[in-house]
């Protein structure tokens, strides 16, 4: 039970970082991304082909984050026509592109089957400390992260970014170029996702293209919209609770001796059913956003 | 011309078939404050969102200090100096008054500025709010002041950015006469310190009592180019009002 | 040749009904309704059971139809007219939310298997020199003929008349005494009973699975956009040209282009066609290839 709530802990980590990204991007810039499991795919991918062409670990980061800058940048020119719920089909349909690629092109990304036996993060270091120094590096990361996110949030760049959420017009007519902040927001976020796939990817050993699949974009927009969008404390509180709630369907599923698909179902209804509980009756999330304060933060 | 600030030259704007605007052609010099008239539908909103680059012209050429701006992107002929504020000033409801403010200036809010130690202009902001009387609300959220005390945060906004030429549109309208007179106060202020300045208005009170120089739109085209106390005497303008003579008549009888 | 157009009708013609609801649908309530897949997938999962208790499958059809009608109407009333105040990427966002319920509930009620219509196996005819089946040309006459009736209440109704102005112009059409809720709630009705009659259709000729309505999602949005929401006549033209690509792309031989005798496009790829069909189109012509009344993208 231990080692399993370091693993639940660890992916809480990560899931954490894909939180705090998207957070970005939909709480602060208005950027209603529906993509988010591909940038995090870079990071996946990136440590995936390293590994099979024997390039090692910092090439993969490399890789990853190279990756998961040019589709941030493609993201943000297809967003420069088009309405906010339209850039989401966008981002949509970009990510199962991909996805269908990855899944296709099996001299590149190992197709279907995915690429396996990717070293693992201190495998050297016996157990339980290798998963506890896991653990410390995903929650130093998660730190790092929402430092970072903070910083940019609480500075003059923030309130630009907030100015540019609610009141585009008023933003433009005080000289703001709102492509570019768009484009720089996406790629700050890219790079944090990606670099929560690495890891994941060192972690797990295994990448494959059904964990790309756009029921995890959605997932952590739960988590994001439940935590409190805006927040970054929120996102990872979102990240942390859906991911603890999602580790003990099989459990639940078992004491109630349900069929296997009823986890999936469950799991379902917990994403959706939270979803649209909290954007009828608690747009705010559980941790709402702070407004006001002072100038500069 | 040296001291021409703004020169609007034959710039034409249709949408669809209806021509709202044609043949249009006036300037700002430096230090005015030039008034834009007209009857309702007259294209006065148009001919402020093309200048100031929500809108582009069909023809015609603008040219901002010299430079030609026609077509050019909004923000960036905000940042050459031409700003303008908005006739329903719309203000975000997850920001206090005085971050707006603080957001209102980009120097210092770039990427990278996030992570260099902070210089705070928290005086500038200070003196702003004091100006403009925005003080007791600058922790309230921007979005639940006063149409009025909107009004006066867009244009301290506006003139944040140091403009060198502030376009407003009909900053008067639906604000109440105390705050009207600050209004003026603060305009000429800052005209004295070389804002020029572009009004469309329809307060004649207003518009008398601080512009030099009032341009007429009428049906799309300009129909006066005078002082404020000439109007009254221009027969092409009164009958933009009131319609022709024996229309007048009968509204006057 | 005969074959190649008459499969991609027979595909079209199911993703051509659910693709004009969509759009009809979208130019009174303002935003892209993703649940309304779901709604095609509800419509065979009724009809199946209503088949499995012993009503004969038109019967079946009929009824299942008219129930999905005013389930869509009833989740419109509760949920979506709230979340559109506030705003269409919320909208967007909770029916995404909603499907994912019904993901689950479809998991849990038809299982994670498909699952076929109870139907005769008769030999495929000949027409024209192609194969086709006898309940694939029934199929394809029903579904031609709902689309029939649609054009004919949209163009020669009352109803089609208020249901064009309120599109237009809401504020005006309310002004003029039209009754914009109920107008928007029938043709929520006839965009859910469009979207039931799909899915039978497309169940009917193939399978019917949980999966059925998230594996048409951006297909049918693909051509839905790509006929200019709002356009239901658009949308029809836009489903041909979306079935058209994804047929033509997997079985054309493009070995002579390269020097080879034989080269084809995975089928993998036909749906990716489709997507990179629909961002091509957004960053080309957001307003989709004809113009539409409703401009706001």
């Amino acid at each position: 039970m231990f080692e399993f709530l370091i693993h639940v802990a660890i992916m809480a980590c990560l899931y954490g970082l894909l939180a705090l990204s998207l957070n970005l991007q939909v709480g602060f810039a208005g950027l209603v991304n529906f993509g988010q499991v591909i940038l995090f795919g870079c990071g996946t991918y990136g440590a995936s082909i390293a590994f099979s062409h024997q390039l090692g670990p910092v090439a993969g980061i490399a890789l990853g984050v190279a990756f998961a800058l040019l589709v941030a940048v493609a993201f943000a020119r297809l967003g420069r026509n088009l309405g906010a719920d339209y850039w989401g089909i966008a981002t949509l349909a970009v990510a199962e592109v991909l996805r269908i690629l990855a899944n296709n092109e099996t001299w590149l990304t190992g197709g279907a089957q995915g690429v396996g036996g990717i070293p693992l993060l201190f495998g050297d270091m016996p157990r339980p400390a290798g998963p506890l120094a896991t653990l410390g590096l995903c929650l130093a990361l998660l730190l790092a992260a929402w430092w970072l996110c903070s910083r940019l949030t609480g500075s003059r760049y923030g309130l630009a970014l907030k100015l540019m959420r609610e009141e585009p017009q008023l933003a433009v007519s005080l000289g703001y170029d709102l492509s570019v902040l768009k484009t720089q927001t996406l790629m700050v976020a890219a790079v944090m996702a990606a670099l929560s796939g690495f890891v994941f990817a060192h972690y797990i050993t295994f990448v494959g293209p059904d964990q790309l699949v756009a029921s995890e974009t959605f997932l952590i927009w739960a988590m994001v919209i439940i935590g409190g969008s805006g927040n970054h404390l929120g996102a990872i509180v979102g990240a942390f609770l859906m991911q603890f709630l999602f580790a003990f369907v099989p459990f639940v599923k078992d004491a109630f001796q349900l069929p296997s698909e009823y986890v999936a179902a469950m799991r379902l209804t917990l994403v959706g059913g939270g979803l649209l509980a909290f954007l009828m009756w608690r747009t705010q999330g559980l941790v709402p956003e702070r407004i006001g304060g002072r100038g500069n933060g | 011309m040296a001291d021409t600030v703004l020169a609007v030259e034959a710039v034409a704007k249709a949408f669809a078939a209806h021509k709202v605007l044609t043949d249009v052609r006036f300037r700002v010099r430096a230090g005015e404050i030039v008034g834009l008239l007209g009857p309702n539908g007259s294209g006065k909103s148009t001919l402020l969102n093309v200048v100031s680059g929500f809108s582009r012209p069909d023809a015609g050429e603008i040219l901002f200090r010299n430079e030609s701006v026609a077509g050019m992107p909004a923000h960036r002929i905000a940042r050459h100096g031409l700003v303008r504020t908005f006739q329903l000033p719309s203000m975000p409801h997850r920001m206090s008054v005085r971050q707006v403010l603080h957001a209102g200036s980009r120097e210092g809010a770039g990427l990278f500025d996030a992570f260099t130690p902070r210089r705070g202009d928290h005086s500038q902001v200070d003196v702003l709010l004091e100006q403009f009387a925005l003080t007791a609300v600058a922790d309230q959220p921007a979005s639940s002041l006063s149409g009025g005390q909107k009004k006066l945060l867009s244009i301290a906004l506006a003139l944040r950015t140091k403009p060198k030429l502030l376009c407003l549109d009909e900053p008067t309208a639906g604000v109440h006469p105390q705050l009207r007179s600050r209004m003026v106060e603060l305009l000429r202020a800052f005209n004295g310190r070389g804002v020029a300045m572009l009004v469309v208005e329809h307060d004649m009170h207003f518009i008398r009592e601080l512009c030099s120089r009032c341009i007429v739109l009428d049906r799309g085209e300009i129909i006066a180019d005078c002082a404020p106390d000439e109007l009254a005497k221009n027969e092409r303008v009164v009958e933009a009002y009131l319609g022709k003579s024996v229309e007048r008549q009968k509204v006057l009888a | 040749m005969v074959q190649f157009v008459v499969d991609v009708l027979i595909r079209a013609v199911d993703l051509a009904l659910i693709a004009i609801g969509l759009s009809s649908v979208y130019s009174l309530i303002r935003f892209p309704n993703v649940a309304l897949v779901q709604y095609a997938t509800t419509g065979a999962l009724l009809a199946l059971f209503l088949q499995m208790i012993g009503l004969p499958l038109v019967v079946a059809g009929l009824v299942a139809c008219a129930l999905v009608g005013l389930l869509a109407v009833v989740l419109n009333i509760a949920l979506f007219e709230r979340l559109l105040r506030a705003g269409p990427a919320i909208a967007m966002i909770g029916s995404l939310a909603l499907s994912m319920l019904f993901s689950a509930i479809f998991l849990v009620t038809a299982g994670p298997r498909p699952q076929r219509f109870a139907l005769d196996i008769k030999p495929p005819l000949r027409f024209l020199g192609a194969r086709v089946t006898e309940h694939q040309m029934i199929s394809v006459a029903i579904s031609a003929l709902a689309i029939a009736v649609f054009a004919a209440i949209l163009f020669r109704t009352d109803l089609g008349r208020c249901m064009r102005a309120t599109a237009t112009n809401s504020v005006l059409a309310s002004a003029t005494g039209i009754d914009t809720r109920k107008v928007t709630n029938t043709v929520v009705f006839l965009s859910g009973v469009m979207a039931a009659l799909g899915g039978i259709g497309l169940s009917v000729k193939g399978e019917m699975s949980a999966q059925l309505g998230l594996d048409m999602l951006l297909p049918v949005f693909a051509a839905a956009i790509l006929g200019g929401l709002g356009n239901a006549l658009g949308a029809a033209v836009g489903t041909v040209v979306i079935a058209a690509a994804e047929t033509l792309v997997t079985n054309v031989n493009f070995g002579p282009l390269f020097g080879e005798s034989v080269l084809f496009i995975p089928a993998a790829y036909a749906t990716a066609t489709s997507f990179l069909l629909l961002v091509v189109v957004l960053l080309v012509k957001p307003y989709g290839l004809f113009v539409s009344e409703v401009k706001r993208v």
